[in-house]
């Protein structure tokens, strides 16, 4: 094994779910639950079939608005009975979507309805993934076979209903490929974002909305932060981030902050329940010296200044990092609980770095500033003038939150699951069905307990 | 991982510096050292200063009293304490104070670190020469009692502007207050205070509010939270330097690979 680092993973009340396991064995790497909800988010896909019904009926297709989407319709409607059909629409989606299980790939295809027989879940089947260099499969695939079935089942065709073939491409595609992306809300949608779409190497991962993320934690908070952090570091270790150098980095940060790993995170939130932000940082200092995480440097000048200042050093960079980064989550916690209200998240995570350079003697912020850096454009450009979304509505690679190593999303997510109610965009509007989809895959719930339990599986492999 | 670690003693040190607008920052950032306490104002002038609602008028609420809403389980939400405007579902609201240049008790920067110190439920931005403070209503009051009363607040150099907050790096008028485009706030000669005849949008109050006198010349040099060649000048900026430049080399070496700050 590379690194000799162990930790316990507790739960949000306090239990310990897994005890002495090695970090590699939470790594998206080797961790079979982490792989296997990888897996399952980059090769599912939805079909919202009571909007798709409602779109073809209405004429109303090719919007570029997410909220009221009404300023594009057609002259043309289609009045199909989608719903009513939907059980044969699954039938037949599978046996066209479905693989021989060969070349050592399983047949994997699932078509699923859900949500009252409204939402058409499909997985597709790994091999179709394997043989192509991205995701695309699971929009190209699905979305056309849906387009021949119901040519198929309502008989439409060029010859007889030319107009009516143009409105379900639309419908499924919307402008594409005259934009470069689906409407917002397209009736065909997946966890992430299209590839097309991505502006950068390797941040798949990172193409989600973060209140999908609250909502499939059901807005519990630390749950949304592990998925959260799945999703990030997925992308992470993707795009190179957490290679070599800073591997073990990204493996501490995504314990002790995402997976509360020693109940560093819960036990900073209990002292400071009725706390401030600057608490958590005293909290933060005490531990990390109790814990021998960082030292006083020395006991006389230069080390003790002329005001009685103590300097502090740290002989493990990315432990203390990932004190930090679990120091600035508690933060988040404590701040956004007591007001209830997310607005303030950017807040903190503008301004937790500057306390703690001063508290510690210039001991590094989390992740090395960058936090600061990401928070201060994040505030400023939700507020103010520049207005901008809630800091739920913002995906996990928008540009102007993506520029850490993961530990900065995790924070947005516990934050909007404690709001009660202040935000325009909240969970419940921008992503009412992923409360149901979490219903239809239990891998979304309790990710603490079974992140712990499969690295409890696996941890022997790495002594 | 589970052996327990010997208890310290933590000391918070907030900030490091030897001299007075040093030990000023420290002062104003630890929650346990109280402010001293210059002026009364009475509740009713808090509320028309704000001008979100009217005197004794019923807080408008953005969502049911906490109690009453039903949300799903998380042990978390529990642990944490909420202010008594978060309990009540009060709405967001917002105080923004412009703080002069010229020598003002408390600069915007410095009330974040203040802010987040000694409130809980915050949220704040920072700006060049002004900071908004947005929380639950009744919150936002109690904030902006303390904000307003205690020696945070100089009547001539710093202001309640909730807009038009230009004004910061402008010089002072002949009064030696800080320019407002608006008008907010003027000198009474008679009363010798700053008396504000309009709200902190802007809108005329009914009735004049006093806020106390500008203070002098030589109370501001005492209580200068800025290091100015005048008076703290750059060279007993020693400590701080030092602690800077070891933070910003920390971040560059540590964000390069993090092991190279190993020790130092």
């Amino acid at each position: 094994m590379k690194y000799q680092d162990y930790v316990d993973i507790y739960s949000d009340k306090g239990k310990v779910l897994g005890e002495n396991i090695p970090i590699e064995a939470l790594s998206p790497l080797y961790n079979p639950y982490i792989n296997k909800l990888l897996q399952i988010v980059k090769s599912t896909v939805f079909i919202d079939l009571a909007k798709l019904q409602r779109m073809l009926a209405k004429g109303q297709v090719g919007y570029t608005t997410s909220l009221r989407q009404d300023e594009v319709k057609t002259m043309h409607q289609l009045d199909l009975d989608l719903l009513g059909n939907a059980h044969a629409i699954a039938d037949a989606l599978e046996k066209k979507l479905h693989v021989y299980s060969f070349n050592g790939y399983e047949d994997d295809t699932l078509v699923k309805l859900f949500n009252d027989d409204q939402c058409l879940m499909v997985r597709v089947p790994t091999l179709r993934l394997a043989i192509a260099t991205g995701r695309d499969v699971i929009f190209t695939n699905v979305g056309l076979l849906m387009a021949q079935i119901i040519s198929d089942m309502f008989n439409i065709t060029p010859d007889n209903n030319p107009d009516g073939c143009g409105l379900i491409k639309t419908a499924l595609f919307g402008r594409y490929p005259q934009m470069k992306s689906f409407n917002p809300g397209n009736p065909l949608f997946g966890f992430l974002k299209l590839p097309q779409e991505l502006e950068g190497m390797g941040r798949g991962y990172q193409g989600v909305t973060i209140n999908h993320l609250v909502a499939l934690a059901n807005k519990r908070t630390l749950d949304a932060v592990a998925l959260a952090t799945i999703f990030e570091q997925g992308a992470q270790f993707e795009m190179g981030n957490a290679a070599g150098w800073y591997e073990r980095y990204n493996l501490l940060g995504m314990a002790y902050q995402g997976l509360n790993a020693n109940n560093l995170v819960v036990d900073f939130v209990k002292e400071n329940r009725e706390g401030t932000v600057g608490s958590v940082i005293r909290s933060l200092m005490q531990r990390a010296l109790e814990d021998g995480v960082i030292r006083q440097k020395g006991d006389k000048y230069p080390n003790i200044l002329f005001s009685g200042y103590k300097l502090y050093s740290t002989d493990d960079p990315s432990l203390w990092n990932a004190y930090a980064c679990a120091g600035l989550l508690a933060a988040v916690i404590v701040n956004i609980g007591a007001s209830r209200a997310a607005q303030g998240i950017s807040a903190v995570l503008a301004t937790f770095g500057d306390l703690l350079i001063f508290e510690s003697g210039g001991l590094p912020d989390p992740d090395f500033g960058r936090i600061m850096g990401t928070g201060l454009g994040f505030a400023f450009y939700t507020h103010s003038i520049y207005g901008g979304a809630g800091p739920g509505a913002f995906q996990m690679d928008h540009v102007l939150i993506r520029h850490t190593s993961g530990f900065f999303t995790p924070c947005v997510a516990a934050g909007m699951c404690l709001d009660s109610g202040t935000q325009i965009f909240n969970p419940q509007a921008t992503s009412s069905i992923f409360f149901k989809i979490r219903d239809v895959l239990p891998i979304f719930q309790n990710p603490l307990k079974q992140i712990a339990e499969s690295a409890e599986q696996i941890k022997d492999k790495f002594r | 991982m589970s052996e327990k670690k010997k208890k310290i003693k933590y000391e918070p040190q907030f900030y490091p510096g030897t001299e007075k607008v040093s030990e000023r920052r420290r002062k104003l950032m630890d929650p346990e050292r109280r402010l001293v306490k210059l002026r009364d104002i009475p509740d009713d002038d808090i509320v028309q200063l704000l001008g979100h609602r009217a005197p004794g008028s019923l807080y408008t609420s953005v969502h049911p009293p906490l109690d009453e809403i039903m949300e799903p389980y998380d042990p978390i939400r529990d642990l944490v304490v909420p202010t008594p405007g978060a309990q009540a579902g009060d709405r967001i609201r917002f105080v923004q104070f412009t703080d002069s240049f010229w020598s003002p008790v408390i600069a915007p920067w410095l009330r974040a670190r203040m802010y987040f110190n000694r409130f809980r439920g915050v949220d704040t931005v920072i700006y060049s020469g002004r900071e908004i403070l947005e929380m639950r209503e009744r919150d936002v009051e109690a904030a902006t009692r303390l904000l307003i009363e205690t020696e945070v607040f100089d009547p001539a150099r710093t202001a309640l502007k909730g807009l038009t907050v230009h004004g910061h790096a402008l010089r002072l008028d002949s009064d030696g207050l800080m320019f407002d485009a608006r008008r907010r706030y003027v000198y009474d000669k008679e009363l010798k205070e700053v008396v504000y005849i309009k709200d902190m949008h802007a809108r005329v109050l009914d009735d004049p509010i006093p806020v106390g006198r500008p203070l002098s010349e030589e109370e501001l040099n005492e209580m200068d939270v800025t290091y100015r060649w005048n008076l703290t000048p750059y060279k007993s900026r020693t400590e701080l330097l030092l602690i800077i430049t070891r933070a910003t080399n920390f971040r560059i070496l540590g964000g390069f690979k993090p092991d190279l700050i190993k020790g130092m």
